[in-house]
């Protein structure tokens, strides 16, 4: 079977007809969720377990994060490993039966009616999983290289196809009682397995590859890396044993403290390589990736007040929860996506229609293909309505969320107008 | 002996042989133009025999007839790169769809009567030719050379001999905006072959194939920090470098591209 799949391409560079359908699909994602965060604004003063906030955070995760990072990943990892992606089929097949899975599975939580279609959503989202991690499995054995990079992306992928599976599991147990406990006791587990397994750990994978190079740095420590590997598989390991083995809260300190060094590590890592770099001037695209890397401290500072708590009151805080998720996911994953999508895609679109161009005379620049007055507002409209809507979840105040919600949904447009503009470019006047 | 063919360069000719002028002029009173030591080093050298024996109305044969007793070696079996009756043609469809505002005028008899060679001048109208309009030029022969020159450039052309004295080329714009000029001193429609010609002989060679990433962005960067300013830096990758690209831009370095496969792709850097 594998044979017919392959790719006979001899080239490293995906094409764009792969990685492009993710990014529209992303940025579509985005702007629904904020949509339904603009709608749904007074839900965010009640408790994180209800179906809108479901809805949302399953929109993001899966439609915005998850979309966004397969799209690239595909484009990312044949450079990485120096050789081509094993096979373009697979990649169509992950992209469609993510993009019908996800608005069953999430409209199935926005009803909050959790019955077949949104179990199958669940099961073609794991689908999805499964053909990128035989693309991904396939591509780095044909290749020679051994690459760190590569290392984290498969680790992270694995624990993505963990969490789907838990995430299904839970699915199934409002239904049929598959597991000893109420769903909502598993939700920590299936929401960190998530968060660190795969995000942060694929963050942490391609961000290390990404930034020296946006940055033009010499900067290259590949022990430094294997040591945050160690220690964000660790501790997400520890958690999961103490989660499920004891009722011990303060044993959760030790895969926080796990995590919190490898954070903090990275962060050093990029701080070393931002020192080294040649480049001098650094432009608003890596301003807000840079800003994104300082907002993992809030979800780390945030839970660690959540675990303080929660051994000295035995009672969760539920608007710092809440805040926690939305910090995780408007801030700091959403972050990385408006910076990191205007260092990618306008390279992606520039090699899709000028490549073949590229010897007749004089060509555009890759960053000059998406307009960065609109990158600006969006940048404003976005870190207003962030801090906007975590003061407003903490303080429970639910005009200041309506305001806070309107200015992401802002956001979420002024990023799809340059994302519109890059997919629709034509060969241009230069 | 000389061999020489159809496609042999008047130049060439000229070179090889002291006599060989007189000779051709000889042939057709309209090749007294050669004379002109100017138009003979800038015509002469993109003629070839084929081409002069069709502008001058006369046989290739004439020509081989008249050089061969300077002791040329006429070989008569090679196929001539230009195509044969044009004159005849009929109009191309970009002729019979455009509106007199479209075409712009460029008379370059009294230039080649002072001496001078036209083309800088015909390249500088062409530089600034929007597409869909075309470049009507009017020249006493058929400017063959320049018709090969920008049919390469993707420039359509249609020639009308009016008579002997007045020959009417129309070159029509239908390709992509990177043809048309901005107002910059430097030449950005200029293709990689022109490029390549101009830093002939000051060329820095780097190969980054073997590297790993990033490394091909450093050892570019590195090589271009210590290029001599009027050479260029002539690079082996396996795929377009997109994101050295801006950052070329950044340092003020031009640069052209050319895909070989989707494996293989040379790069040339020189700064304007």
């Amino acid at each position: 079977m594998f044979t017919t799949i392959g790719n006979t391409d001899t080239s490293t560079t995906t094409s764009w007809k792969v990685v492009l359908p993710f990014y529209a699909y992303a940025a579509i994602a985005f702007l629904v969720a904020c949509l339904l965060l603009l709608l749904s604004a007074g839900d965010f003063t009640g408790h994180y377990f209800h179906p809108h906030t479901l809805a949302i955070t399953h929109i993001m995760a899966l439609g915005w994060g998850t979309m966004m990072i397969l799209g690239a990943s595909h484009q990312l990892v044949p450079v990485l490993i120096e050789s081509k992606l094993y096979s373009n089929v697979l990649a169509y097949i992950s992209f469609a039966s993510a993009a019908i899975g996800i608005p069953f599975l999430v409209h199935g939580f926005y009803v909050f009616d959790v019955g077949l279609h949104t179990q199958c959503g669940g099961i073609l989202v794991i689908v999805a999983i499964i053909s990128f991690l035989i693309n991904l499995a396939v591509s780095m054995v044909k290749s020679k290289y051994e690459n760190v990079h590569a290392f984290f992306i498969f680790t992270a992928t694995l624990w993505l196809l963990t969490t789907a599976i838990v995430g299904l599991l839970l699915l199934y147990n409002f239904s049929f009682s598959v597991m000893p406990k109420n769903s909502l006791d598993y939700l920590p587990l299936h929401a960190h397995i998530g968060i660190v397994g795969w995000f942060l750990l694929l963050v942490i994978g391609v961000g290390s590859r990404l930034i020296p190079m946006f940055l033009i740095s010499k900067y290259n420590n590949t022990r430094q890396l294997w040591w945050i590997y160690g220690l964000i598989n660790g501790g997400l390991l520890a958690f999961v044993s103490a989660f499920l083995y004891t009722a011990n809260k303060s044993l959760l300190t030790i895969p926080l403290l796990a995590v919190g060094t490898a954070i903090i590590l990275f962060g050093d890592f990029c701080i070393r390589s931002y020192r080294q770099r040649i480049r001098k001037k650094v432009d608003e695209q890596m301003k807000v990736s840079l800003l994104s890397i300082l907002m993992m401290l809030l979800p780390l500072l945030s839970l660690a007040i959540i675990i303080t708590l929660l051994i000295f009151t035995i009672k969760e805080n539920i608007s710092l929860v809440l805040g926690y998720g939305f910090i995780i996911f408007f801030g700091w994953i959403t972050a990385i996506i408006l910076g990191m999508t205007f260092k990618t895609l306008p390279f992606i679109v520039w090699n899709k229609v000028y490549h073949h161009l590229a010897g007749k005379g004089k060509m555009p620049n890759p960053k000059d293909l998406f307009n960065n007055t609109i990158f600006k507002w969006m940048s404003i409209a976005y870190i207003l309505g962030f801090v906007l809507f975590t003061t407003g979840i903490l303080i429970h105040s639910i005009p200041v969320l309506q305001i806070a919600a309107a200015l992401l949904f802002v956001t979420s447009l002024l990023y799809n107008w340059n994302v519109i503009k890059l997919l629709l470019h034509k060969p241009a006047m230069s | 002996m000389i061999p020489i063919n159809a496609n042999t360069k008047i130049g060439t000719l000229l070179k090889l042989h002291p006599d060989a002028l007189e000779t051709i002029v000889s042939i057709s009173p309209k090749f007294t133009k050669l004379r002109n030591p100017i138009l003979r080093k800038v015509i002469a050298a993109r003629t070839s025999i084929a081409m002069a024996s069709k502008l001058s109305g006369c046989n290739i044969d004439d020509f081989f007839n008249k050089l061969q007793p300077l002791g040329f070696d006429i070989d008569t079996t090679t196929i001539i790169e230009i195509e044969k009756g044009q004159d005849n043609k009929p109009a191309p469809d970009f002729m019979k769809n455009i509106s007199a505002d479209k075409i712009f005028q460029l008379d370059v008899r009294p230039i080649i009567e002072t001496g001078k060679d036209p083309l800088n001048v015909i390249m500088e109208s062409i530089k600034t030719l929007k597409q869909g309009f075309i470049l009507k030029i009017i020249n006493s022969f058929e400017p063959t050379p320049l018709i090969l020159l920008l049919s390469k450039r993707g420039f359509e052309s249609y020639t009308e001999t009016i008579s002997d004295e007045l020959v009417n080329t129309y070159f029509y714009n239908n390709v992509n905006a990177f043809m048309v000029a901005d107002n910059k001193e430097s030449d950005h429609s200029a293709a990689w072959d022109e490029i390549l010609k101009r830093f002939a002989g000051k060329t820095k060679t780097v190969d980054v194939r073997q590297l790993e990433m990033p490394l091909p962005m450093h050892a570019i960067l590195e090589a271009l920090a210590t290029l001599p300013i009027d050479n260029a830096l002539f690079v082996y990758h396996k795929r377009i470098p997109v994101f050295l690209l801006p950052e070329l831009e950044e340092q003020q370095f031009s640069y052209r591209i050319k895909e070989i496969s989707g494996a293989e792709v040379h790069l040339l850097i020189y700064k304007d």
